[in-house]
């Protein structure tokens, strides 16, 4: 049989997967610390038999854009926000995790945790804990919190030792593999990073994405006139 | 198609922020009332190649593989535990408190519930109530005779009486905090109630152990920014109609897919 079919039909149904990623991003455009991901293509290419081989296009790889996102203002004393580089380590029961969302919360046991209720790590890979009645507490720079001009913790910084490990997981978080402290990181306080999605360039992409599609089903329907007249003409 | 479940989470969640906007928009004026913030987080990752799978053609190892993100949902509707401002109201029985405390109160069932709102009223019975009847602990009793009261910044309940120059000690009130006063249960009628995540109440003399003090005639008010809603309302509503193009867009494609012959 012909190829043509199967080489639009991957990229077709690639597409559809782009279609997902990029509704996915825009699902998630006020999601604390979301990272947008995009979708690679590639060529994809096959041996056929007793005749040259065909490339088809597969969507193979997906990619992590990390770029910041700009920060609002909350004034919560346990809202952070990294500048630059990096992720917050928080512990939760598969392993540690990296995240960018950086809202927390002292638990009823004192614990620093996020909204899933995963404790938040200090650089030294620990639980970060919050004696109740402290007081305010304040975060400089590099991440030290004090209360009263007593330090209580290190807020860790931290980032993949591979940073092609970095996989998505839902709830904001990474799972980043082997992961190793970064000390150049700006802490903020009071400060909630904003998904990095841009609605513009996501909208632009989906277009782009849709007609893209649509060029593929009326290939596919003229395609297929052509196979008709073919066989009337030769059924004549 | 996932494109139209994946933007149908996106509206839903633009939904509740828009339900969480209007609750705090329709409480401006509710006095001691925190505002709330809607959070979300990405739903789990369907995943169409692992990474890390070893390609069949050639063995090499596929560094990232393709994930494909499934929506949005909602994670928590957090209170933003800011101070509202402090308005005048010169009124014996309006107390505003000053900093992180909770004013315990008896609920008609017998348990405790914490409040902000400082607008006490004299029950018939004398006791000290909130507007809607509840007692406050720990039960101060003003007598008919009072003529006026003065409550200080330690919550020390005095009464002045018209034959009596000294003023009379009627009695102390607490403040309560928690270690995570976001855990705490609303129950409207600006209550609050103790849960597992809030930690047991810290009962304790205001000014002492951070809890902030009392102020006499002042009554807290909302700690709603009508700027910030309105901003958080146009956002929500411009990225509802993001999400509602995306289903637009995943359905033209679908339609294209259908006509094919």
């Amino acid at each position: 049989m012909d190829a043509t079919g199967y080489t639009t039909l991957t990229r077709q149904s690639g597409l559809m997967r782009e279609m997902q990623s990029v509704a996915n991003n825009i699902a998630n455009v006020s999601t604390t610390g979301f990272r947008r991901e995009g979708v690679v293509f590639s060529e994809h290419v096959k041996r056929l038999e007793g005749a040259p081989s065909i490339s088809m296009a597969t969507a193979t790889a997906r990619q992590v854009d990390l770029s910041q996102g700009t920060l609002s203002g909350t004034g919560g004393a346990f809202d952070f926000a990294i500048q630059g580089e990096g992720f917050f380590a928080v512990q939760t029961p598969q392993g540690d995790r990296l995240t960018r969302a950086g809202s927390f919360t002292p638990s009823a046991e004192g614990l620093l945790v996020n909204m899933d209720g995963h404790p938040l790590l200090d650089d030294g890979g620990a639980p970060i804990f919050v004696p109740p009645d402290i007081g305010p507490v304040s975060v400089g720079q590099d991440g030290t919190m004090s209360a009263g001009g007593v330090p209580l913790a290190r807020i860790g910084v931290w980032q993949p030792v591979d940073p092609m490990a970095l996989r998505h997981e839902g709830g904001t978080v990474f799972n980043g593999g082997e992961i190793e402290p970064v000390d150049t990181a700006v802490v903020l306080q009071g400060q909630l990073e904003d998904s990095n999605v841009s609605p513009v360039q996501e909208i632009a992409r989906m277009i782009e994405v849709q007609r893209a599609y649509e060029l593929g089903q009326s290939f596919l329907d003229r395609e297929d006139d052509r196979m008709r007249t073919l066989v009337q003409t030769l059924g004549k | 198609m996932k494109a139209l479940q994946i933007a149908a989470t996106g509206m839903a969640a633009q939904q509740m922020r828009v339900d969480v906007v209007s609750h705090n928009l329709a409480n401006m004026s509710t006095t001691g009332y925190n505002a709330r913030r809607a959070d979300f987080a990405d739903l789990h990752y369907q995943q169409l190649t692992r990474p890390g799978t070893i390609a069949a053609e050639d063995g090499t190892m596929l560094p990232t593989g393709v994930q494909l993100g499934l929506g949005v949902r909602p994670a928590s509707v957090s209170v933003v535990l800011a101070q509202g401002s402090l308005a005048m109201t010169g009124g014996d029985l309006d107390v505003a408190i000053e900093g992180a405390g909770y004013l315990e109160v008896t609920l008609p069932d017998g348990t405790a519930g914490y409040t902000r709102d400082g607008a006490l009223k004299r029950s018939a019975e004398g006791l000290i109530v909130t507007a809607d009847g509840h007692e406050v602990a720990p039960g101060i009793v003003i007598p008919d005779e009072t003529r006026s009261l003065s409550i200080n910044a330690s919550g020390e309940v005095y009464a002045y009486f018209s034959d009596q120059v000294q003023p009379q000690l009627l009695g102390q009130m607490n403040l309560v905090g928690f270690t995570n006063a976001k855990g705490l249960e609303a129950i409207g009628s600006n209550l609050l109630r103790e849960t597992e995540a809030s930690g047991p109440p810290l009962a304790a003399t205001p000014g002492q152990d951070g809890l902030g003090t009392l102020r006499q005639g002042y009554l807290e008010e909302s700690s709603v920014d009508a700027v910030r809603e309105v901003t958080e309302l146009i956002k929500a509503q411009r990225a509802y109609e993001l999400n509602s193009k995306v289903i637009t867009a995943a359905d033209q494609m679908l339609s294209a897919t259908v006509q094919t012959r």
